[in-house]
C-alpha cells in the first residue's frame, strides 16, 4: 500500500523531524532530540539522511562555547513534504 | 522514537505530523516581558506626565528619560530570550526589524519634538505605536495586539480634539491596550505552557 511513498519521510523518526522544521525556520539540535524522544545517536544519523536528500540544511556552530548544531529545511524538503502529504490524503481519499 | 521504524499506515503519518506541528506551535511563545516593561513604562510617564499638569514638580518634567533607561533592560531581556530560544519562526527577523524601526523612529521623533514642539504631538506618538503592534498581532494572528493596534489609532483620532494634559490619558489607555494587556496575556500563557513542559 505504501510502496509509492518517499521513502526518505516514511519514517517515524524523519517525518517528526520534517514536521517540526515545517513549522519553523530553524530548530537546535537538541530542540529536535527532545520532540523526538530519539536517542542523539539515532537522531543524528536520521538528520544525515534528510542531509542527504537535500531536505534540510545543518549548520554547526558554537554558542556560549558550547557546539550547536542548527538544522533548516530546504525548498526541496518543503517539495517534498508537502508531496508526502498529498500522498497520504489521496491514500485517504481527503479532497482539499 | 526508533531510527527506522516504518509508519504501517497512513492516518499514523498524519497523526504524527500534526501532533508535531502543534506542539512546535505551543512551544514557540513569547515571554511576554517586553510588552509589559513597555506597557508599564509608558502608562507610569503618560500618567506622571498628566497629574504634574497640577502638581507641577519641576524633577516630574523629566519623566520621559524613563523610556530611555528602559532600553538597558530591553536590550538585557532581548539577549537572553534570544539565547535561550531553540526555535526561530519565519517573522522572526521581520518582527526584530519593525520594532527596532519603531524604537529609532520614537527616538528620534522625541528628539525633533523636544527641539520644535509640534501641533497633536500625542496623536503622532499613538499613530506610530500603532504600527509595530498592529502589525505584530496581524502576522502572529494575536488579537489583543491587533486591538491593541487599533485602539492607538482610533486614541490618536480622540486624543487630537483633547487638550493637554488628557491627551496624556489616552496615551496612557493606548500603553494599556497595545503592551500591557496583550503583555499579561502572553505572560500567563507561557507560565502556563512552561508549568507543563516541567
Amino acid at each position: 500500500m505504501f510502496k509509492d511513498l518517499n521513502p526518505i519521510l516514511h519514517s517515524q523518526l524523519r517525518l517528526a523531524v520534517v514536521s517540526i522544521l515545517i513549522t519553523v525556520r530553524e530548530a537546535e539540535f537538541t530542540y529536535l532530540r527532545e520532540k523526538t524522544n530519539a536517542t542523539a545517536g539515532n537522531l543524528s544519523v536520521q538528520i544525515n539522511k534528510l542531509k542527504e536528500a537535500g531536505y534540510i540544511d545543518v549548520v554547526k556552530s558554537f554558542k556560549d562555547n558550547y557546539p550547536q548544531t542548527i538544522c533548516k529545511i530546504t525548498p526541496i524538503g518543503i517539495t517534498a513534504f508537502e508531496e508526502y502529504v498529498r500522498d497520504l490524503q489521496s491514500y485517504l481519499n481527503i479532497k482539499k | 522514537m526508533e531510527s527506522e521504524k516504518e509508519l504501517t499506515s497512513a492516518e499514523e503519518s498524519l497523526q504524527l505530523i500534526t501532533r508535531m506541528i502543534n506542539q512546535t506551535k505551543r512551544d514557540y511563545r513569547e515571554t511576554g516581558i517586553s510588552a509589559l516593561l513597555w506597557g508599564s513604562v509608558i502608562t507610569v510617564c503618560a500618567l506622571v506626565t498628566f497629574g504634574n499638569f497640577f502638581w507641577r514638580i519641576k524633577a516630574l518634567e523629566y519623566i520621559w528619560l524613563l523610556t530611555i533607561g528602559a532600553v538597558v533592560p530591553q536590550i538585557i531581556i532581548s539577549i537572553q530570550e534570544s539565547k535561550r530560544r531553540r526555535l526561530k519562526s519565519y517573522t522572526d527577523d521581520l518582527m526584530g526589524g519593525i520594532w527596532i524601526s519603531f524604537g529609532m523612529a520614537m527616538f528620534l521623533l522625541s528628539y525633533f519634538t523636544s527641539k520644535d514642539p509640534i501641533p497633536n504631538e500625542a496623536s503622532i506618538f499613538m499613530v506610530i505605536y500603532g504600527i509595530p503592534t498592529f502589525a505584530t498581532g496581524y502576522s502572529r494572528r494575536f488579537r489583543p495586539m491587533i486591538i491593541g493596534g487599533l485602539a492607538c489609532w482610533v486614541f490618536a483620532i480622540l486624543s487630537s480634539f483633547s487638550p493637554f494634559p488628557y491627551t496624556m490619558l489616552y496615551t496612557a489607555a493606548a500603553a494599556q491596550l497595545a503592551w500591557f494587556i496583550p503583555g499579561l496575556i502572553l505572560r500567563r500563557a507561557y507560565l502556563k505552557a512552561k508549568g507543563q513542559h516541567v
